[in-house]
């Protein structure tokens, strides 16, 4: 196995280290850039379009064999397949009538309350690219880009509940950084009691955590955490998991709570991406007094600690929220 | 050595595209970790091989494809290949008349400096990665190294 054939062996590689040097400025200054400023979000998405015929010759097998497994599946599985989505969808049909009037009834009372924290206007939903981006990092590729008007920090879900945000935008294609990332947070509530918190990933696919709770904190296992819809990234009111474990340490002040993700994070493949209704609210004609609500966008996360509040959850005066640690928020990178 | 040079661009441009293609390939999680870094270790096999032929320069593009593939700060990779790469470049004289076994702990080197060129950028740019599996790359890349060099030979002899 000698491996080497070159006879080219002068020695000379003229200019090596100068050119070293140069390209490692180069490289430098680029991260510098990417990092401190934001001029290179179109020079990236021009590369990404680059990209993406290798992101799809890569996927396209995985999505080829897929492809072909379904298409030789049985006539009986077919059937078997659906009589179960049809009445899945009985069943969801019968949850969703009592659904809208509740919608409708919401909507009302938000309108009251010039708050229209979290209401979703409309869906797109994506594929999920077969592709690893990077063994340590908790991140999905999306084939939904800017071309369908995706943006950085959008909330993303699937059927099970929140799944992720928007991390960085191309032109035909989008970055997910899941829940369980561990750079990653998102304000929750807890759905019992209107307690407010922020869930942080873990790193594992399979657990975020509540780091911000304190010992005496009301929640226990089994408790369903919602989207809080505070700071404005995530619709209010969305599944985000169930609480799995609380641990409790005495000498500690904050206690140990660890949650199941409500999304499918590790094999979801059609998510949705969200966008919320822009501030002007009001679909009801209720207000008396027709303030011109100064739409103001409820206080950032900074909010979202852990005082037992009585459900008076998003109310639009920031003039209560407490000061304290401001945690992680949203995608903290960049 | 005009007509050297353009001969070896095409298996170069190949073997990155493929190596490329390999750095997203999906993997059950449990092999994630395990994967090597194999457009390094292609890049390194150039720049041993045939540095003439724009070792640096496919080091430096290479890298900053890559970037963009795994969406991560642009001009990390990039930078950590243009080093290895150099350092590489440097060493080859040295490294084509080791036995395979010493090349291989060579390639150990630097494929573990080009992981802590990565290390330091994802921590200065404030993503930082503790888990200690990212030290194992380096290890499967140097036990890949043999197989890796005998397949690219026998490619471009042809």
């Amino acid at each position: 196995m000698v491996a080497f054939r070159n006879t080219d062996t002068s020695g000379r590689t003229s200019g090596l280290l100068l050119r070293c040097v140069l390209y490692s400025l180069l490289a430098l200054g680029l991260i510098i850039v990417d990092k401190r400023y934001d001029q290179l979000g179109r020079i990236r998405r021009v590369l990404s379009v680059v990209a993406y015929p290798v992101q799809i010759a890569v996927a396209s097998p995985f999505e080829g064999w897929d492809w072909f497994r379904e298409s030789i599946t049985t006539r009986d599985a077919l059937r078997a397949d659906k009589t179960r989505l049809e009445s899945e969808l009985r069943l969801a049909q019968f949850r969703l009538q009592r659904y809208e009037a509740l919608e409708a009834e919401s909507q009302r009372l938000r309108g009251l309350r010039d708050s229209t924290a979290g209401v979703t206007a409309r869906f797109v939903i994506g594929n999920v690219m077969d592709l690893d981006l990077d063994a340590f990092r908790e991140r999905v590729l999306v084939d939904k880009g800017a071309q369908d008007g995706v943006f950085v920090g959008q909330a993303v879900l699937d059927a099970g509940g929140v799944f992720g945000q928007v991390a960085r935008v191309g032109q035909l294609t989008s970055e997910v950084i899941l829940l369980s990332d561990a750079t990653h947070a998102i304000p929750v509530q807890v759905n019992r009691n209107g307690l407010r918190t922020v869930a942080v990933g873990t790193g594992d696919m399979g657990r975020i955590k509540l780091p911000y709770l304190p010992t005496s904190a009301d929640v226990v296992v089994g408790d369903l955490l919602v989207t809080s819809g505070l700071g404005g990234g995530f619709p209010a009111g969305y599944p985000v998991g169930t609480v799995a474990e609380v641990k409790r340490d005495p000498a500690a002040s904050l206690a140990d709570v660890d949650v199941k993700p409500a999304a499918a994070l590790d094999r979801s493949r059609e998510l949705m991406f969200v966008w919320l209704k822009p501030a002007a609210p009001a679909p009801a004609p209720a207000p008396a007094h027709a303030a011109p609500a100064p739409a103001s966008t409820p206080a950032p996360t900074a909010a979202a600690t852990a005082l037992p509040t009585h459900p008076a959850g998003e109310s639009a005066k920031p003039a209560k929220a407490p000061p304290p640690p401001p945690p992680p928020a949203g995608a903290n990178d960049e | 050595m005009m007509r050297e040079t353009r001969i070896r661009r095409l298996p170069m441009a190949l073997s990155a595209l493929v190596a490329l293609a390999l750095a997203v390939l999906p993997l059950p999680t449990a092999l994630e970790m395990l994967r090597p870094d194999f457009l390094v270790l292609v890049v390194l096999y150039w720049s041993i091989e045939s540095p003439r032929a724009g070792g640096l320069t496919l080091a430096f593009v290479a890298g900053l494809a890559l970037d963009v593939i795994q969406g991560v700060v642009l001009g990390q990779h990039a930078l950590a290949l243009t080093l290895i790469a150099g350092w590489a470049t440097h060493l080859r004289l040295r490294l084509r008349v080791f036995s395979i076994l010493s090349q291989s702990l060579t390639i150990f080197a630097l494929l573990t400096g080009y992981q802590f060129i990565l290390f330091w950028v994802d921590g200065a740019t404030g993503n930082p990665v503790t888990t200690f599996g990212r030290w194992l790359a380096p290890v499967i890349g140097a036990l890949l190294w043999p197989v890796l060099v005998g397949t690219l030979s026998r490619l471009h002899e042809r």
